[in-house]
């Protein structure tokens, strides 16, 4: 549960610093945001800041997920199962989201 | 000597907060925001990935998103508003459970009784959660949905 | 209004209606006391004190879990009362559930008084020290009457009843807090469980049904903030409260002169 606060509390700053360089505050359209080049350059630009979410999201996210299936199966003996998927998730998530942010370059 | 199936219990009697108070409607939207960013999520990282998979596959995907007419922007400003409350909302609860504050201090309980876990300082920062959110809420729609005509 | 109808939900699901004269001051409970003696002997309900002290007549009424008991039929501003069994409890009866789990869950946290050396209970010439300042810190959870309407109420119970819920972690608090008890480090291990203390989400139901202002989830999160201090800082079990002697300080001595106030005299 400490991992699910501190991953709040920097999803918060970040999440925040993400979608203010993403918004009207900064000058650029939606439309102009979604065009290949420009998102490109944004995530190599601001991979220190993509890279910081996906980390707290996902394991924020997931971890809540967890929870909520804990309190939905409580599976009680077989709660160690439920961790296992969720690691697997992140795992796959993370993989996901770093390959991404490795690769494009 | 008892029938097996609690009464009343389960994912939907959870889920319920009519008749009760501001807090437990706030618990059911946070669960409910909470899922719909962690879908969000899953599906954003996929998104973002086809950057990797270069300019083709990057205009397929915003060809798709873009085929779903309205509902794009409608969707992404419902996931605008869950992630303002649902982080909103998390600060308040983190500042509840990990630093105890909001809650009061143990009282002499005297009639008629008003729990301080759900007195003033609990309500103003409900209030001016909600406040805030649907500002900002409204702002993002402002700017999501200019395009369709709406605003 | 002249007359009410209770709604009452049986055993079998389906909900019966008594219509009674209402009176003046009418409590839930003498409405259903009244449908059992005139109408309908089946009916089955737990009820004891009637002054909402026992906690045995906790059911759900108009979709609150309240007390039969503390609830007038005027304040619920409607004449049709539906009356309901406790949510997320197993039903025995019509009204009667089965408050087992509940009770296991308080029996769990081991609600008492918690001391290393256990000789010195035999000591009946000492008592504990403690002072008015330490009684504020749990005083106000030792009111639970344990009615149940705190757990019926929580929604994390209502999805998983392996939570231990807001009274035992409340009583567990209320020992942690207590100066005498030399428990914390067992309550807290006991607590830092996947369904103790943190399946806690701040809902604030249990708060705001409880019927003595226990305020159970205040409570739950400061038996959280107890288990942070251990994980994070640290935080080490106190010693208890010290035996003190009980006999006063200026004792007389055997053979001396008798006391200032004569008992003897008065009123003789």
């Amino acid at each position: 549960m400490l991992l699910t606060y501190i991953t709040a509390m920097v999803l918060v700053v970040v999440l925040t610093i993400h979608l203010l360089l993403e918004s009207p505050l900064t000058g650029v359209q939606l439309d102009a945001t979604l065009l290949f080049p420009v998102a490109k350059a944004n995530l190599i630009y601001f991979k220190v800041v993509f890279g910081l979410l996906l980390y707290a999201a996902v394991i924020h996210g997931v971890n809540g997920l967890r929870v909520i299936a804990l309190e939905w199966f409580h599976p009680r003996e077989r709660a160690w199962l439920l961790s296992l998927l969720a690691v697997m998730l992140m795992g796959f998530f993370l993989a996901l989201g770093s390959y991404t942010l490795l690769t494009v370059a | 000597m008892a029938k097996t199936t609690r009464f009343k219990s389960g994912l939907l009697s959870s889920l319920i907060p009519f008749g009760f108070n501001v807090e437990r409607w706030g618990y059911v939207v946070h669960r409910v925001t909470g899922v719909i960013l962690i879908g969000y999520l899953a599906a954003h990282l996929f998104e973002t990935f086809q950057l990797s998979l270069g300019p083709g596959a990057w205009a397929n995907t915003m060809a798709a998103l873009h085929s779903l007419g309205p509902l794009e922007m409608v969707g992404l400003w419902l996931v605008a508003g869950s992630a303002l409350y649902h982080g909103a909302n998390g600060i308040r609860l983190v500042l509840n459970e990990m630093f105890g504050m909001l809650m009061g201090k143990p009282i002499m309980p005297v009639y008629p009784y008003s729990p301080t876990s759900l007195g003033r300082n609990q309500k103003i920062a409900v209030w001016t959660i909600t406040a805030v959110v649907l500002v900002l809420w409204l702002w993002a729609g402002l700017y999501l949905l200019a395009g369709l005509g709406v605003v | 209004m002249d007359k009410i109808t209770m709604e009452v939900v049986r055993s079998d699901g389906n909900k019966t209606r008594y219509d009674l004269k209402f009176r003046k001051g009418m409590t839930v409970l003498d409405a259903l006391i009244e449908v059992r003696e005139k109408q309908d002997p089946t009916l089955a309900y737990r009820h004891s004190c009637r002054m909402g002290i026992c906690g045995s007549c906790g059911m759900n009424i108009q979709g609150m879990p309240r007390l039969a008991c503390q609830t007038q039929v005027s304040s619920l501003g409607k004449e049709t009362v539906r009356v309901e069994p406790l949510h997320g409890m197993h039903v025995i009866k019509d009204l009667v559930v089965d408050i087992d789990p509940f009770l296991a869950m308080h029996t769990f946290v081991k609600p008492y008084l918690i001391r290393q050396d256990l000789k010195e209970r035999d000591r009946s010439d000492r008592e504990y020290r403690v002072l008015s300042e330490e009684v504020e810190r749990f005083l106000q959870f030792d009111y639970c009457i344990m009615c149940a309407l705190c757990y019926s109420a929580c929604p994390t119970v209502a999805l998983d009843p392996y939570y231990l819920g807001p009274q035992a972690i409340g009583q567990a608090y209320r020992y942690m807090a207590d100066p005498r008890d030399e428990g914390w480090e067992q309550r807290v291990d006991l607590l830092d469980e996947a369904q103790g203390v943190w399946r806690c989400h701040v809902a604030g139901s249990c708060s705001l049904v409880c019927p003595k202002d226990v305020d159970p989830a205040k409570a739950v999160q400061m038996a959280r903030m107890e288990i942070l201090k251990k994980r994070v800082l640290r935080k080490r079990a106190k010693a208890g409260s010290p035996l003190v002697s009980v006999a006063p300080a200026a004792a007389p001595k055997q053979g001396t002169k008798a006391p200032p106030f004569d008992f003897r005299r008065e009123g003789t």
